[in-house]
């Protein structure tokens, strides 16, 4: 699969998933790993990718960290879009 | 304004390029050391060579300004040299023997500290307190200037049996170990936290705040989708706070502090062991907490009084047994003072042999 | 812009001897307009008795999950300053040795972008920079990253790793504190950086069992200096420290906890049955011209400690009594992989190692690890008759 067909389903777990449950990078990459067949380090490169470039991002809260969606906010407040 | 390229995971600086030349020659080679006075020390090395430390307190929270003031003495007696230990301390470190005495003087002159070397009480480790913690039940900044404007001597000069080591933690994460140091004050609450249902719902995974809780006194409550907690068995930890804003721990009213003692992680002579509760709760008492002050001076002046030369607080009491601290210091024993907890039924007495 | 808050309460603190944190939050505050309001919001704070910060919330740099901490005033509308106040953790080098001119690099940064309010250091070991605003993040990165510095961790990853003085400047070090430190710290960079545990994993080293950094009890990992063969005496130097005065027989022999030690006050020597010592330091920390630790030098390994959250604070454990440590450490790196997995695969979220060893049991993870039972692990063997048998140890 490619990598970029790769983010999209990861991007589209993410989306279902927002709100719901917290979610580890380990849990995104078990669940994609199983949908997809692909292997988990190929996931975790595209999911590193993503987070790379401010499209999901790393997230602390309830005194523990996890993977989100950043806000359009929040990447406003940072000065990573205008 | 254009930045400067960043870069990731290129780690801390390497040490090597931040140690004077007289460490990095005689690098794993120090011979011994003297303590020259409260507050300098010489290290030797089997080449011969010196190297002079003087040691100054800190507040720990600096501003960048007293950063370059230090940083000015430093270039001035130090070429350059400086570092700083895990108990806050500034160390200035003098490889020309000639340039110790006029350090010493122009840091007394401009009224720093020095002290904390040798059997003494060193600078006290402290988390954030009201200064930058949401979690802070106590001012941890405001305790340790207090507690060390009266203990000033026994850390530029007085001698004790052994080396004290101070800690204050201002709520139960602890950040720091003050579970293990000769004498703490942490912070506690004690009452159970308030919920607030409209926003539980919205924030926080009910499953993730039920598990949280150690003495399981949570429980989802499915009306109002938030959660209910059973008062009597919360022991107000504040760990599902941590996990659920919205359940909030804080009672200014009731919040407080207690000072617990005999913790030490040091190997010499006994096992690392946990500090015990001494004293269960003052009520905070800003800007000073005197009766706090005067509680952590008592203690320290009757060990001072009372243990053998080299006893560290925990090593004195063990020898004389927790019966007889409580009557020395004149504390007061109470309910709060036996374990329920965990481990309650290995401290539970189980000879006929104790002290009145 | 000084003087925007009277603060009777905060003014009470600089006065008396000891170094004021409110005089250098004052300090800050004349130049920067968080650290005024910092000082405003703290004034609050001791008046009603509580803080005004909210939890910690979401921020960072790009690509990092860890090393700065969210914190956001619960008063923005009184306090603007502190609206945004989060902490930068810059990853302290090795022992806390500095220069001056990397000080100052720090503190130009610092005054450019935040409050210009510092910790040296954070509990953990970072150099703190206090207080900054989340549009100014990136920025503050650079400068740093760009000048040779990185930030530290925080949230459920590896923390920055710290270690006593050690072989810099400390002739009772067993083992090189600050290249392991360092070593270990570059090793776990995608891991500190990048918070993928079940929660914080803390290293910390001492090179003796004197423990500077309080190792075993504020660490997951905590790394102890040891040796495995006899003390070496200098006995001209015992002499000495007796014609000095010290009296060897109480001070030393007597305190020893092993009762391995004997004094001949006649010839003033000294001998050790250094079978029977346990290398707990007293006697070496005591006439250090005189005693030093042997020669096979290593360190044990423990594994366990925290604070008291949640289920009462714990010590670490012995796990490996014994290990030589020589650079580039890979037996090290390779064990203490297999203890993060062995935890990452188990533990539920929130839970440290120790409280994972605790309702797993100890023979779990030592089999994950691959280290046998050795005496040395327990202060004493189990006293009630019940044990578990394995298939395996059926075999023998
Ligand atoms: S001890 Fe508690 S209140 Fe203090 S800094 Fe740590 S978590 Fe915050
Ligand atoms: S404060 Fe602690 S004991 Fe009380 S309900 Fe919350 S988690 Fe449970
Ligand atoms: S822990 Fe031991 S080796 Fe390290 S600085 Fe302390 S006394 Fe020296
Ligand atoms: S190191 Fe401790 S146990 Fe060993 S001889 Fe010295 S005092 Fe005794």
């Amino acid at each position: 699969m490619e990598q970029a067909e790769l983010q999209e389903k990861i991007y589209e777990f993410m989306q279902k998933m927002k709100g719901k449950k917290k979610l580890k990078e380990k849990d995104i990459i078990k669940h994609i790993s199983g949908e997809t067949g692909e292997d988990k380090d190929v996931v975790k490169k595209a999911l590193r990718a993503m987070i790379d470039e401010g499209r999901l991002m790393y997230s602390y809260g309830g005194g523990a960290s996890s993977v989100e969606i950043p806000s359009e906010e929040y990447l406003r407040e940072k000065g990573l879009i205008k | 304004m254009a930045l400067p390229e960043r870069k990731t995971d290129i780690g801390p600086p390497h040490y090597e390029q931040f140690l004077p030349p007289v460490i990095k020659k005689n690098y794993g080679k120090w011979l011994y050391h003297e303590v020259l006075s409260p507050g300098t020390m010489k290290h030797v090395a089997e080449s011969g060579d010196e190297i002079y430390t003087v040691r100054v307190a800190s507040p720990r929270l600096l501003s960048t300004d007293s950063i370059r003031d230090i940083c000015e003495i430093a270039d001035k007696y130090c070429d350059g040299y400086l570092r700083f230990t895990t108990r806050n301390n500034i160390e200035f470190l003098v490889s020309d023997k000639s340039k110790l005495d006029p350090l010493v003087k122009e840091l007394k002159e401009k009224n720093y500290t020095i002290g904390g070397i040798g059997p003494r009480v060193s600078n006290i480790v402290h988390t954030q307190g009201w200064v930058h913690c949401h979690s802070a039940c106590t001012d941890a900044s405001g305790l340790v200037k207090s507690i060390m404007d009266e203990l000033y001597e026994y850390f530029t000069e007085k001698e004790l049996p052994n080396k004290v080591r101070l800690a204050v933690a201002c709520c139960v994460n602890m950040c720091g170990a003050v579970h293990c140091s000769d004498i703490a004050i942490v912070a506690v609450h004690r009452k159970p936290p308030v919920v607030d249902d409209e926003n539980v719902p919205k924030l926080c995974e009910i499953p993730t705040t039920v598990a949280s809780c150690p003495t399981a006194a949570i429980r989802p409550n499915p009306k109002t989708k938030s959660i209910i907690i059973n008062e009597e068995r919360c022991m107000y930890c504040g760990n599902c706070f941590t996990v659920c804003p919205p359940i909030s721990i804080h009672n200014p009213e009731e919040d407080g502090v207690a000072i617990v003692v005999g913790g030490k992680v040091s190997n010499l002579r006994s096992d690392p062991k946990f500090s015990k509760l001494a004293i269960p709760f003052f009520y905070n008492d800003p800007p000073r907490w005197p009766k706090v002050v005067q509680a952590v001076k008592n203690i320290l002046e009757t060990y001072a009084k009372h243990a053998r030369k080299h006893e560290r607080v925990g090593e004195w009491v063990e020898r004389i047994g927790w019966e007889r601290f409580f009557s020395l210091t004149g504390i007061e024993f109470t309910f709060q003072h036996i374990d329920d907890f965990t481990f309650a039924r290995d401290t539970f007495r189980t000879s006929a042999a104790f002290k009145f | 812009m000084s003087g925007k808050y009277k603060t009777p309460m905060l003014d009470e603190l600089e006065k008396g001897p000891w170094p004021s944190f409110v005089t250098e939050i004052k300090k800050a505050a004349k130049k920067s307009d968080m650290a005024e309001d910092e000082l405003g919001q703290l004034e609050k704070s001791y008046n009603t008795k509580r803080g005004y910060w909210k939890h910690g919330g979401i921020v960072g740099v790009l690509g990092y999950g860890g090393g700065v901490i969210g914190r956001y005033s619960s008063l923005p509308e009184e306090f603007p300053g502190v609206a945004h106040f989060h902490t930068v953790r810059v990853n302290q080098p090795s022992g806390f040795f500095y220069t001056t001119k990397a000080l100052r690099e720090i503190c130009d940064i610092w005054d450019k972008y935040g409050s210009g309010l510092t910790n040296l250091h954070g509990s953990t070991g970072d150099l703190v920079l206090l207080g900054t605003k989340t549009e100014n993040l990136e920025a503050v990165f650079a400068e740093l990253s760009s000048r040779g510095w990185d930030l530290g961790g925080s949230g459920s990853a590896m923390r920055t790793p710290s270690c006593c003085v050690g072989m810099a400047r400390c002739e009772w070090a067993n083992i090189d504190t600050m290249d392991l430190c360092n070593e270990l710290t570059q090793y776990y960079q995608d891991q500190l950086h990048r918070p993928a545990f079940p929660y914080k994993f803390k290293i910390k080293i001492s090179g003796c069992a004197c423990d500077c950094v309080a190792a075993i009890a504020r660490a997951d990992l905590s790394i102890i200096g040891t040796w495995k063969d006899s003390i070496q005496i200098n006995q001209d130097e015992v002499r000495k420290y007796a014609e000095a005065g010290l009296d060897i027989q109480k001070e030393i022999v007597d305190m020893c906890p092993t009762q391995c030690m004997y004094y001949n006050p006649e010839d003033k020597t000294l001998k050790i049955a250094d079978a029977e010592c346990n290398r707990c330091m007293h006697c070496i920390a005591k006439m250090t011209k005189a005693l030093r630790p042997g020669k096979e030098k290593g360190a044990t390994l423990l594994v366990g400690s925290k604070a008291p959250i949640v289920v009462g604070s714990l010590l670490s454990w012995v796990i490996v009594p014994f290990m030589k440590l020589t650079p580039p450490y890979d037996d090290l790196k390779e064990l203490i992989d297999k203890m993060i997995e062995w935890w990452d695969d188990n533990a539920k979220p929130r839970e440290r190692i120790g409280e994972l060893i605790e309702a797993k049991g100890m023979r779990a993870f030592l089999e994950a690890i691959g280290v046998p039972p050795m005496p040395q692990q327990v202060k004493e063997p189990r006293k009630d008759p019940f044990f578990f048998w394995a298939e395996s140890d059926f075999k023998k």
